[in-house]
């Protein structure tokens, strides 16, 4: 595998640690008894991530990273409207759509 | 807890300021992080990770950067829906995509503006969506 294609795999695994880690913290603000705990999860999940993106960034430009990073928008969505019940109005999801796709648009060429 | 649906003209300033300083701050863990990543060795093993990180204080600034990322994001979603805040944060790939054009010499051309505009869009039309809003 070329080191970009593992920076691209990278990446993509550090959208589904973010997505768990958001919702852990935004668990915290809705659970005030189990605050910390909440909260502690969280920012390990987000340690894990950051310990993959910085293997991603040294084979990738900081842009292409960063654009790819963007399926985590849908991600942390889904995982809102599932696990914490949030409803996603239609404007909402079009804008997610169109800032997805920016992000492909940034990402396609470095 | 009680929970209200506001237009996002409602939002107030509160809310508008947390969500600004949020973006800021992901500019700046962004910029400093590819600063830190370019001054590793590129090797994936930990023990040779671990003793360049100890000797460099760049990750140090990162972290500190992060901790208070983390403090400002809970203030965020104390008081919004998380599909709500999450999404304009985007707005942090338009300032690091023109940052790092012009600290790290990354290309920018008619492509990346088009990508750009598209993020723009896209985080005017999460902004303009009602917002569920968290009263204490």
């Amino acid at each position: 595998m070329s080191p970009t294609l593992i920076g691209i795999l990278l990446v993509l695994a550090c959208t589904g640690v973010e997505g768990l880690a958001q919702i852990c913290l935004k668990q915290s603000t809705r659970q005030p008894s189990r605050r910390t705990r909440w909260i502690c999860l969280g920012v390990a999940l987000f340690v894990v991530e950051a310990l993959i993106y910085t293997a991603a960034l040294q084979r990738l430009d900081v842009s292409v990273a960063y654009a790819l990073g963007a399926m985590s928008f849908v991600v942390v969505a889904l995982g809102a409207s599932w696990l914490l019940g949030e409803s996603l109005p239609i404007v909402r999801r079009l804008g997610i759509g169109c800032i997805v796709a920016g992000c492909a648009v940034l990402a396609t060429r470095g | 807890m009680s929970k209200q649906t506001l237009p996002s003209s409602r939002v107030g300033r509160r809310v508008v300021a947390v969500l600004a300083i949020a973006i800021a701050l992901d500019t700046v863990a962004q910029l400093l992080w590819k600063f830190a990543a370019m001054r590793l060795p590129s090797s994936m093993s930990p023990s040779v990770q671990f003793h360049a990180i100890a000797h460099d204080p760049l990750p140090l600034l990162v972290i500190a950067v992060s901790v208070l990322q983390l403090v400002n994001w809970l203030l965020v979603l104390e008081r919004v829906d998380l599909s709500y805040a999450q999404p304009l944060t985007a707005l942090s790939y338009v300032s690091v995509c023109l940052l790092s054009a012009w600290l790290f010499g990354e290309r920018l051309d008619a492509h990346k503006v088009f990508g750009v505009l598209l993020v723009l869009i896209g985080v005017a039309l999460v902004s303009a969506s009602p917002v569920r809003r968290e009263k204490p």
